[in-house]
């Protein structure tokens, strides 16, 4: 294949290079972090539902554990490669250590498609997975959660595969599993909670209150609803949210200058983040645009939807006004958007800081479910703030003290923190 | 009335009365004769028996009594009126025979009971009494003493105590029975009867027999009767006894059904009289009467041919299943004016022919045991006729020939004029006792036209369907039933099935309006009436999302409450689609897909407003899930991002549960799917042609609402794949996983060359090729723009190997290709649509996989590669991506042609070419013949027609001794489609080495045709013709194809040939 060719692993390699260059890491930890610790390939095969056999490729790719044991998705991908596994680990490593949660980074996976399998065929893939890992995935060696094309029902075969071989009960060794069967609350708030915990801790460092700013918010799922939610009880205002309107085939801005109410769009909003237009309209709301959530006159923007939302041609109509940008979705600021934020001053709180509650709940799934003990919502949701704002003041700190941009500080720190377990053990 | 038709009248009832009593003499005979059985046994039969000869059988009973004991029936009741006669035994009364009535009736000219009633009672008193004498007599010589007094025939024989009853009874047809001997003694070569018959012959030819009324024929009876018994006496000395009963036994049944033969095969007769014939018929059955088996046949033809349909391929299947007693329940809901002569139209045809088959198969395939159809009542079609009548509203029949602006502005106007007339008295006097019969359940009134759901034309969703809640007064009820079924036959005259009709060739046929009213399946809910859930399902799955799933797995779509959102395809929701030969490979796997894919509205009748309303589901069920039918299995629970499908009605709180139509429970834990998959195999090899059925279940059983061939809804339906197109004309070809349908007129192609995508040099430039598409969507013209790309559309993730687009990225285009390429020796897989694959079902957007590298394929990727790029002047923004995504003006680039993507399934092939706008393909063979585009769907037909007309003008009639040439079937009838072939009728008379020639010429011809058809359809035979050879001999004796000249319905077209001249 051309050379020339994107390779998501070459990237992240590239990512980890420039940062290790800034920490002046030696030859030998670069090494270590450069590549992965271990990798698994195995084959599973599976009695069709038509009597044939079908062997299914599967994957499992720790990239470190120095801090703790690995943690990572399984992808259901029917054209998987290794290097988009491998790249994947290795920003599961990072993520975890910016949070500061003592897990390390991986990543499986298995080439399939699902929608050309059976539920039963599927359930075979996923016991054929845990049968060849067995030994090697567990509480306290490798952690496994869903991840593109699988879900809870996926994990609970895992589990229930895994605790017959192992013969005993360890809930701790998969997360994403539902409530009842060691999942864990607070997980549908973890992650828009986390974003806005972040936000508050940093409106103390510019010395505003909450009750005196505004934001804007793009996306109406479940990370925007709860980061308003918050942002509200913190007093502050949100007075416009856009989301995607099916029938119409495009997105519009709902906004409300005296500040939305979600007492009263929570019924007109559908499980997809939805809002219903016409009965939003009639509560006295303002349709506009879908891209005008960004140019809305507010204190805070809250991208936490799609990706590339801010790019080289909205970025430019971010009002002045705009003073942090906590970004909830996953890589919402393109290359060149960066730039231009970074030349303006805007606080950027960047994604795999902002977004962590989801992972930081996940291991809070792992410790309950470890100790066979589980917390109230309000209990997790308690722990979720005390580790999101520690992390969050150590990256913007570490900014401050050596003037970093917030983005490059968050890498920083992880991979600082991660090369120094690898240290400390010897590894390097 | 006039008085010759009354005195027709009575004639018509005596002759039942008639029937009636013999049948009841000839049981009564049979029973008398059971030595084993003991007298009380023997009477218990005999009452038995008896009712059913007499005029009002329903409130009819019989008793004997017999030495002071009395037999009777279970649920004797006190007589109204009673007809009795004496057992008289060697002078001594021992008993009677009672008939009475349990009601009353009016009293005729001789009292409650007729003449001949009064007779046969004598008779069975006389019989009973003989019996038991014999019995009491019996193993001593008295017996043939007493047999030889009673029977003038002296004979001791079976068969001759039955003629000697019939010539007490019926002389006709004891004078029938005996010429029918006679008949049989001479073909057996008896001597004396040729004498015998010659006498016959005199004395009968001037008064027949058959036709003419009792009194003229008295003069002659006599000695007719003389003859006979000399005709029996010849059979008794030429045969043996056994021989002889079973012909008479024989003989005396065919009489029996002479009455239905000459209602139903009599053109003229009308609706009532026929019906009257399948009363009794009805009648004599039950008594255990049996018809010939070719008889049978016959008159089960006769009756498909006037109740259902004259379409042959219709009546050979039906003939297997639809029985002569079947008809006996159809005619109790039937609603005609009295002079009917109109049938039930194609709709009440299909369903009811399914409906057969099912229960024929029921014992083979357990799980169609529990399949109904709902009660249905049916409007012959020529009632609309007799409205229009009525209403002076003939001229409305010409409206087809208007030109279609006309006809699209009149049409309101019409609907106003029909809802206004009012319907003849006669016919609303049936609504009036029809609205009692239904009472307040909610009805669907349909439309059931001669042309719908025909094999070759299927009208889908041409014509009206209407729920009517039918709620509140009888009046009202009434009211809303009549302006119903006027604006079903206004639809008649409405823009779209006109147009259908002249697309079909069908311009000229004289539409009749049948209708059919059907009880809506379903259960009060709350206000609300609907079926647990319903939908529509398909022999043949057009649309598979995955490789796995073959075409023969069919596709089923489901909705809960009424059916109409399966039928129809939606914008803003979503059916549930299964595969049920693959039920397990679901098109939704994600929670998120199962969410968004899920039924979101439901449409019910609301009986409290009385209307037709959609309702959103999760509305209903928190004010009525506790009272959904089924529900547990209809809806999943989602909790955490997890989808439990198991759920019980003891663990779903309605108030608060996050729930979602899945039919989970009813594809796992009902028989449902195995039900609809055996349904359509079933029906599917009974048609002998795919088939979509629509169903609907209340909850507790599955209903069958509408059964028809598979229709292929306008651009749906498999497009013929010309073989002559030279590859520049072509863009690419595909032969894997095709489904059905045309695109047309496309103007651009948006292009993502596979290489470029995969050099891409990282994950932005990527997702600037997603973004770059959304754009063009919204630029390019709607449904004229084609989407082409590498791998999987729509990935997610990892999307090196699939541009990264949402539906609303692609909504605007014509079609979604997918192309695998090798690299390597890898060839990707495809994603069939997968991530929007409901909503390229709902938009009908096309999806296209191409495997270019395959052999015989045909991918012009110069022509993508070297035409000129449009998309830094739409985009500039995405100028640097001009390597990887070319944009292409289709009619710049080829001189004002546009592309077409024609798509076969039934072939399995696909192809994309040029053509001039507004053709199908570019012509290549100007000169064949006269009509060369045979591709268009009217086309077929006429040219075929053109090439038998051709053929037959150069048929040299003198070298091949051929006397006439004739055109039947498809082409002759305008609906021959690409696979078709020609019919052709020879009328030879010639020598057989003419015939062999012939032959060999004609082969010559078909061979040709055959290979015309295929370059232009792709549709491959061993030959077009299909030659039928006939004889004058064929032609005196109607045998063979024969009988298609000169017949009544579907005659042969004779076609002109050339002839020297004299």
């Amino acid at each position: 294949m051309n050379q020339k060719a994107y390779n998501p692993f070459d990237t992240a390699k590239a990512q980890f290079d420039k940062v290790a260059e800034m920490l002046e890491l030696d030859n030998g930890t670069r090494a270590l972090l450069r590549n992965t610790m271990k990798e698994y390939h195995f084959n599973i095969p599976v009695r069709m539902d038509d009597g044939t056999v079908t062997v299914f490729r599967g994957f499992r790719v720790v990239h470190n554990d120095a801090r703790g044991p690995a943690k990572g998705g399984i992808r259901f991908h029917p054209q998987e490669t290794i290097d988009t596994v491998r790249a994947l680990s290795m920003w599961m490593t990072w993520k975890c250590a910016v949070v500061d949660i003592p897990l390390g980074g991986a990543k499986g996976g298995v080439i399939c498609d699902p929608h050309h399998l059976s539920s039963r065929e599927q359930e075979q893939i996923c016991r054929g997975w845990m049968r060849q890992l067995s030994r090697d995935v567990g509480p306290l060696q490798d952690v496994p959660a869903p991840d593109v094309m699988t879900n809870s029902q996926h994990m609970l075969w895992m589990l229930d595969e895994y605790e017959t071989l192992r013969n005993g009960r360890y809930p701790g060794v998969i997360t994403g599993k539902p409530v009842g069967m060691g999942g864990s609350l607070g997980r549908t708030e973890a992650t828009g909670y986390g974003v806005m915990y972040t936000v508050r801790e940093a409106l103390k460092e510019m010395n505003i209150r909450p009750e005196d700013t505004t934001a804007s918010f793009q996306g109406f799922g479940n990370v925007s609803q709860y980061a308003i939610r918050l942002y509200q009880q913190m007093g502050g205002t949100a007075v416009a949210a856009s989301c995607w309107d099916q029938n119409d085939q495009r997105s519009y801005t709902f906004r409300k200058s005296g500040g939305i109410d979600m007492e009263e769009l929570m019924p007109i909003t559908d499980k997809f983040g939805a809002i219903d237009r016409k009965k939003a309209e009639k509560l006295g709301y303002e349709i506009l645009d879908g891209g005008e959530w960004i140019t809305q006159d507010v204190d805070i923007l809250v991208p936490a939807a799609l990706e590339n939302e801010i790019n080289a041609e909205t970025v430019t109509s971010i009002k002045d006004s705009v003073k942090i940008i906590a970004e909830g979705a996953n890589g919402p600021t393109t290359i060149e958007a960066d730039k231009v934020l970074h030349e303006r001053g805007i606080f950027v709180i960047p994604d795999f800081l902002a977004n962590a509650g989801g992972v930081t709940c996940s291991y809070f799934e792992q410790v309950q479910c470890n100790m066979n003990y589980y917390w109230e919502k309000d209990e997790v949701l308690g722990k979720l703030d005390t580790k999101m704002t520690a992390a969050f003041i150590a990256v913007s700190e570490l900014a401050k003290q050596k003037n970093l941009y917030m983005r490059d500080a968050a890498y920083v720190i992880a991979i600082d923190r991660v090369a120094q377990a690898c240290k400390n053990r010897g590894w390097a | 009335m006039s008085i010759k038709q009354s005195e027709m009248d009575d004639l018509l009832d005596s002759l039942q009365e008639r029937a009636k009593e013999l049948n009841c003499f000839y049981q009564l005979e049979e029973v008398l004769i059971r030595h084993d059985l003991e007298l009380p046994e023997l009477f218990r039969h005999i009452i038995a028996i008896i009712p059913p000869g007499w005029q009002h059988p329903n409130i009819c009973q019989a008793r004997i009594i017999y030495e002071d004991a009395a037999y009777e029936p279970a649920g004797f009741k006190t007589p109204v009126a009673v007809l009795s006669a004496d057992i008289t035994i060697q002078e001594e009364v021992k008993g009677r025979v009672e008939v009475s009535y349990t009601e009353s009736v009016p009293a005729g000219k001789d009292g409650f009971f007729l003449k001949e009633e009064k007779r046969l009672i004598s008779t069975i008193a006389d019989r009973i009494a003989g019996t038991i004498l014999y019995r009491q007599l019996s193993g001593g010589t008295g017996i043939a003493a007493e047999k030889q007094k009673e029977h003038p025939l002296r004979d001791d024989t079976e068969w001759a105590a039955i003629m000697d009853m019939l010539l007490k009874s019926d002389k006709n047809l004891f004078i029938h029975i005996c010429r029918k001997m006679l008949h049989y003694l001479y073909w057996n070569g008896i001597e004396e009867a040729d004498t015998l018959l010659k006498q016959f012959e005199v004395k009968t030819t001037k008064d027949e027999l058959e036709d003419c009324n009792r009194p003229s024929r008295k003069r002659t009876m006599l000695h007719l009767i003389d003859l006979s018994k000399e005709v029996l006496k010849v059979a008794q000395e030429s045969f043996d006894s056994d021989r002889i009963l079973r012909n008479i036994q024989k003989w005396i049944q065919e009489d029996k059904s002479r009455f239905l033969i000459r209602a139903i095969d009599d053109p003229n007769a009308s609706i009532s009289e026929i019906i009257d014939a399948i009363s009794r018929y009805h009648t004599i059955v039950q008594e255990g009467f049996e018809i010939a088996p070719a008889m049978e046949k016959g008159l089960r033809v006769s009756l498909i041919r006037r109740f259902f349909s004259d379409q042959l391929e219709f009546i050979n299947i039906a003939k297997q299943y639809i029985d002569i007693h079947d008809y006996y329940y159809i005619i109790k809901d039937l609603i005609f004016s009295p002079r009917s002569h109109g049938s039930l139209g194609g709709k009440s045809a299909g369903l009811f022919l399914a409906s057969q088959i099912v229960k024929k198969h029921a014992s083979a395939h357990p799980v169609l045991r529990d399949i109904r159809t709902p009660k249905t009542w049916y409007i012959t079609s020529d009632t609309m006729i007799n409205f229009l009548h009525y209403n002076n509203l003939e001229q409305v029949i010409e409206q087809k020939y208007k030109d279609m602006d006309e006809i699209i502005i009149e049409y309101h106007n019409i609907i106003q004029i029909f809802k206004n007339s009012p319907f003849p008295p006669e016919i609303l006097r049936r609504l009036s006792v029809l609205v009692d019969d239904i009472g307040e359940i909610p009805i669907i009134v349909r439309s059931s036209s001669l042309l719908e759901d025909r094999l070759g034309a299927a009208f889908s969703g041409k014509y009206k369907s209407l729920f009517l809640p039918n709620q509140g007064s009888r009046e009202q009820r009434l009211d809303a039933l009549t302006d119903a079924i006027a604006e079903i036959y206004a639809s008649t005259f409405g823009p779209d099935p006109i147009e259908y009709r002249k697309e079909k060739g069908l311009i000229d046929f004289f539409e009749e309006m049948g209708v059919m009213i059907q009880e809506v399946v379903g259960k009060q809910v709350g206000d609300y009436f609907f079926p647990a859930f319903a939908g529509v399902a398909f022999s043949n799955n057009d649309f598979r999302w995955s490789p796995r799933i073959k075409r023969e797995d069919g596709l089923l779509r489901m909705v809960p409450g009424l059916g109409t959102r399966a039928v129809d395809r939606l914008s803003d929701d979503y059916p549930v689609l299964v595969s049920p030969g693959c039920p397990e490979l679901k098109v939704s796997i994600t929670p998120d897909e199962v969410i968004r894919y899920s039924p979101k509205c439901i449409d019910v009748i609301n009986l409290k407003t009385h209307t037709f309303e959609t309702v959103e589901v999760p509305q209903l069920l928190r004010e009525q899930g506790d009272s959904y039918p089924l529900i547990s299995k209809i809806i999943s629970a989602v909790k955490d991002n997890h989808v439990t499908g198991s759920l019980s009605s003891l663990n779903i709180d309605f108030s608060s549960d996050d729930l979602v139509v899945t039919f989970d429970g009813i594809i796992t834990k009902t028989p449902l799917v195995k039900q609809i998959f055996t349904l359509l195999q079933l029906l599917k090899r009974e048609y002998r042609t795919p088939v979509d059925i629509e169903f609907a279940h209340d909850g507790d059983h599955l209903y069958l609402l509408q059964c028809r061939p598979q229709s292929h809804s306008g651009d749906l339906s498999p497009t013929p794949i010309p073989r002559d197109i030279p590859a520049d004309k072509m863009l690419f070809s595909a032969q894997r996983y095709v489904a059905n349908g045309t695109v047309t007129n496309v103007t651009h192609i948006v292009y993502v060359d596979p290489e470029a995508y995969s050099r891409a040099a990282n994950e932005d430039e990527l997702k600037r090729v997603g973004r770059a598409v959304s754009r063009l969507n919204q630029l390019l013209p709607k449904r004229q723009f084609i989407l082409m790309g590498p791998g999987r559309w729509g990935s997610r993730g990892d999307i090196k190997l699939g541009v990264s687009v949402t539906y609303s990225d692609i909504s605007n285009t014509a079609a979604l290709i997918e192309i695998a390429k090798k690299t390597g020796n890898f060839t990707p897989d495809l994603s069939f649509g997968t991530h929007f694959f409901q909503d390229l079902v709902e938009s009908s957007i096309r999806y296209l996989p191409l495997y270019p590298d395959d052999e015989q394929i045909v991918f012009n990727e110069a022509f993508l590669l070297k035409s000129r790029n449009l998309l830094s002047e739409l985009i500039p923004e995405f100028t640097d991506l001009e390597q990887t995504i070319r944009v292409i003006d289709v009619p710049g680039q080829t001189d004002g042609r546009v592309l077409n993507i024609l798509m076969n399934a039934d072939l399995d092939e696909a192809v994309a070419l040029f053509a001039e706008p507004g053709r199908i393909y570019a012509r290549t063979h100007e000169k064949m013949t006269s009509i060369t585009d045979i591709s268009a769907p009217d086309e077929f037909w006429k040219w075929r027609y053109h090439m038998a007309e051709t053929i037959a003008r150069h048929l040299d009639v003198e070298r091949f001794g051929v006397q006439g040439c004739y055109l039947f079937g498809s082409t002759k009838n305008a609906t021959a489609g690409p696979a078709s072939d020609i019919d052709l009728l020879i009328h030879f008379r010639g020598t057989p080495q003419q015939e062999h020639d012939l032959v060999n010429w004609l082969e010559g011809w078909s061979l040709t045709l055959a290979e015309m058809n295929y370059l232009k359809t792709g549709y491959r035979t061993d030959g077009l013709l299909d030659v039928h050879i006939i004889t004058d001999d064929d032609i005196r004796n109607k045998t063979s194809y024969a009988v298609k000249i000169g017949a009544v319905t579907d005659a042969a077209k004779a076609l002109p040939l050339t002839r020297a001249e004299a």
